[in-house]
């Protein structure tokens, strides 16, 4: 090859110019030799010391906002993996009920630690019967006083009121909802007094209880009475609302499932659709934008087909394809899927149309580099930051679709936890005081969302060779 | 130019055959429930003497061919299951001027939000002491590409109706209604406007005309005026008439959180009460808007830009 160069050099200096053409001999067998491709030689010519992934990955590191989001990325991703290996997590999909009312234990507000209420030593309590050797049920509500039924107050000490009703006695709340009617010197001791509304009475002046239900304390820090009906706690206890420790991070929801839980399952579920969305639109994508690209005779076709597709309102295929379809993540991926790989496609086969015949492609062909070194020296570095930032943008566009078509009412079943899910069962209570539902969700998915956005648009910058230094 | 235009025409009405083709015959897939209103209660002869009334038992060809024949003379069909036997014409007569009359406002102030900020984002390229306003456009715009449409729209709906002391749905009589869907539409269109506008004005800056204009002392707001903001808004002309077209249709997101009596509001409502006649119509209303509005958009780039003579490119590869 480079005596190739070298002889037809000479030729040039030689000869006159009008006899250029004439002068070039027959070839002769002594002057060429054919010359196999050799791959050592190949290294040898294409060698400098610019490495194209060491180049995008410092442009990368240059920008700090992105290098950041991608740590918080990794970590968030990780930890969805990390989280049901945890100590002490909630199956996601687990109604959590009350031990002893069976009632499931809905909306419960976000809590470090499943402790309620911290009675102080020497608190009288109620113990119910519960059979567990480390738990006991404990409640100080010694009965419900029902509506308009008079009784004696026999100590005012302000929020709290000590009466005695029926033979029994303890403390009340007063406060406007009991709308306790009471005598111009309240101070002044005993006196009747009746509610339009049932009113709790308590053992003391605290509502050790969880909406009238018992709390749990630990049998150790409980001094039990003989008949095992009473209790009086030993030191400081912690009444809690479950017997055992693990709190519920992000509250529960109206059907007592742990949101903790839910939220991180539900993330797997959207990570996973995202991740085999974008698989799929690059897999498809890059596979079709390839041959339309350098197969000619497909070129007409393929047109056709991207023209009539590309007209289609994503949502809508979106949406007939789910309305037709039973709900699951099948679905869902297959419907993203559907449409989502043209525009990949296009930006391949433009990029190769453009690419394909340029001079160093040319010369590269020339000189006898096989295809796949064609493709993988010369296209893919050219592709690579396109690839990576529609990849990038098809994560947070496949689970915020996710959350579209769930409200619409055509996505997962209930008892597959996503985001998209948990969004639209939370949505319903943003204006109320259980609007953590939908808060929490939607900053998991916001971050997630954000991340991807910022990172595939710093990559594609950054693998992008013209911005390299 | 003409021959141009008989082309794109041809290939759009190809594909919209192609798209009605392919909607009648996926929809005929559907559980036989979505043609009636009281399937549960029917008996199983009755129900098959109503589907041979309605034609649905007929080969799957002679069925499009009458649904095509159908739709060329106007007839739509009527409703089976969102109001039983109204016809489906009808009822798009009552949705859609509600959904254009939200759909043009949204479009006017994504317009009137979306071409300042973008302006103003690219300014602050020239001019180092604005760089503020391209931050604020960039995180804008970062927010409203990255996150869910889905997400934003809710919290916007719950905080915006207790800002402005209003209900959560929409009435038509109560104008401050309007405020919150109207914006929440128009959210996405003004975040594509700024950020398409200002890498066009960039790109446009960077061209040596700005710099000769610049050493002939024309002014920097003379030369963004004048040349840099007219050259790059043409590029933009194209998503036009698809945005104007899909105002019609509404945001069907917005449209079912506010219970806007529109169509985006009825496709979400003939879904969730699996109403077949209704979705397949309201499907291919919606595809044929995305093929109009793209052919329309080449169009009118053709008609506008000089620069673009589609004589060449028609032999060109």
């Amino acid at each position: 090859m480079i005596r190739l160069r070298t002889v037809v050099a000479r030729k040039l200096e030689d000869a006159p110019v009008g006899t250029l053409v004439e002068a070039i001999p027959p070839r002769d067998p002594r002057l060429f030799e054919e010359q196999p491709f050799d791959r050592s030689n190949a290294e040898r010519i294409g060698y400098s010391n610019y490495s194209y992934w060491g180049s995008a990955l410092r442009a990368f590191l240059r920008r700090p906002v992105a290098v950041a989001l991608l740590c918080v990325l990794a970590a968030l991703i990780a930890f969805t993996f990390i989280q049901p290996l945890l100590p002490g997590q909630y199956p996601a999909t687990l109604i959590i009920n009350h031990p002893l009312t069976k009632r499931q234990l809905s909306s419960v507000p976000p809590t470090l630690s499943t402790a309620l209420a911290k009675a102080p030593a020497g608190t009288p309590l109620i113990a119910r019967p519960y059979n567990d050797p480390e738990w006991a049920a404990v409640t100080n509500l010694v009965g419900v006083i029902q509506r308009r039924v008079k009784f004696t107050v026999v100590e005012y000490a302000g929020g709290w009121l000590r009466v005695s009703s029926g033979g029994a006695e303890g403390w009340v709340a007063n406060d406007f909802t009991n709308k306790l009617k009471l005598p111009g010197d309240p101070s002044d001791v005993p006196y009747d007094a009746q509610s339009n509304f049932p009113v709790n009475m308590f053992l003391s002046p605290n509502d050790y209880t969880n909406a009238g239900n018992e709390l749990f304390a630990r049998r150790a820090d409980l001094e039990m009475d003989a008949s095992g009906e009473s209790a009086v706690t030993i030191r400081e206890t912690q009444l809690r609302i479950l017997p055992y420790q693990n709190g519920f991070w992000f509250g529960t929801n109206l059907i007592g499932q742990d949101l903790w839980a839910l939220v991180w399952s539900g993330t797997r579920t959207s990570l996973f659709i995202g991740f085999m969305v974008a698989l799929v639109e690059a897999g498809i994508g890059i596979l079709m934008g390839i041959v339309w690209g350098y197969v000619r005779r497909l070129d007409r076709i393929l047109t056709e087909i991207y023209n009539v597709l590309d007209n289609i309102p994503t949502t809508i295929v979106l949406i007939l394809v789910s309305y037709i379809m039973r709900p699951s993540v099948r679905t869902l991926i297959f419907a993203m899927c559907l449409t989502t790989w043209v525009g990949m496609a296009r930006f391949i086969r433009n990029q190769i149309v453009i690419i394909r015949d340029r001079d160093y492609n040319l010369a590269s062909r020339c000189l006898g580099a096989p295809l796949p070194r064609v493709i993988v020296r010369n296209l893919l570095p050219y592709l690579v930051s396109v690839i990576m930032l529609r990849m990038a943008l098809a994560i947070p566009g496949a689970i915020g679709s996710e959350v579209f078509i769930t409200y619409i009412g055509l996505g997962l079943p209930v008892s597959v936890p996503s985001l998209g899910n948990l969004i639209n069962e939370g949505r319903k209570l943003l204006s109320t005081s259980q609007s953590y539902q939908l808060v929490f969700p939607t900053i998991v998915l916001s971050i997630i969302t954000i991340s991807f956005y910022m990172i595939g648009n710093a990559f594609a910058d950054s693998a992008d060779p013209k911005n390299h230094r | 130019m003409a021959r141009y235009i008989m082309k794109r025409l041809t290939a759009a009405i190809v594909t919209l055959l192609i798209i009605i083709s392919v909607v009648f015959i996926l929809v005929r897939q559907m559980p036989i429930e979505g043609y009636f209103d009281n399937f549960d209660k029917l008996d199983a002869n009755i129900v098959r003497a109503r589907l041979v009334q309605m034609g649905l038992t007929d080969p799957l060809f002679t069925q499009l061919k009458r649904f095509l024949g159908n739709l060329a003379r106007g007839d739509l069909g009527t409703s089976a299951r969102y109001s039983v036997g109204v016809p489906i014409r009808k009822i798009l007569l009552t949705k859609i001027p509600v959904s254009l009359q939200l759909g043009l406002s949204s479009m006017a102030l994504s317009l009137l939000l979306g071409v300042p900020l973008g302006v103003a984002m690219a300014r602050s390229q020239t001019r180092y002491k604005a760089r503020l306003w391209d931050a604020v456009g960039t995180v804008f715009i970062v927010f409203i590409n990255a996150v869910p449409a889905a997400v934003y729209h809710i919290y916007l709906q719950a905080f915006g109706s207790r800002a402005l002391n209003t209900s959560m749905l929409f009435s038509r009589e109560q104008p401050l209604t309007w405020v919150l869907p109207i914006l929440s539409m128009s959210l996405g269109s003004t975040a594509y406007y700024a950020m398409w506008l200002r890498r066009y004005m960039v790109d446009e800056l960077n061209k040596d005309y700005v710099a000769l204009a610049q050493a002939k002392g024309v002014t920097n707001q003379k030369v963004l005026a004048r040349h840099v903001f007219r050259n790059a808004f043409v590029p933009m002309i194209q998503y036009l008439p698809t945005s104007l077209l899909y105002t019609v249709s509404g945001s069907i997101y917005v449209e079912s959180l506010y219970s806007i009596p529109g169509m985006g509001g009825l496709l979400v409502d003939v879904i969730r009460r699996q109403d077949n006649p209704m979705v397949q119509i309201l499907v291919i209303i919606y595809s044929c808007i995305g093929v109009v509005g793209l052919l329309l958009g080449d169009m009118l780039m053709v008609a506008i830009d000089p620069r673009i003579s589609f004589a060449k490119k028609a032999g060109a590869r």
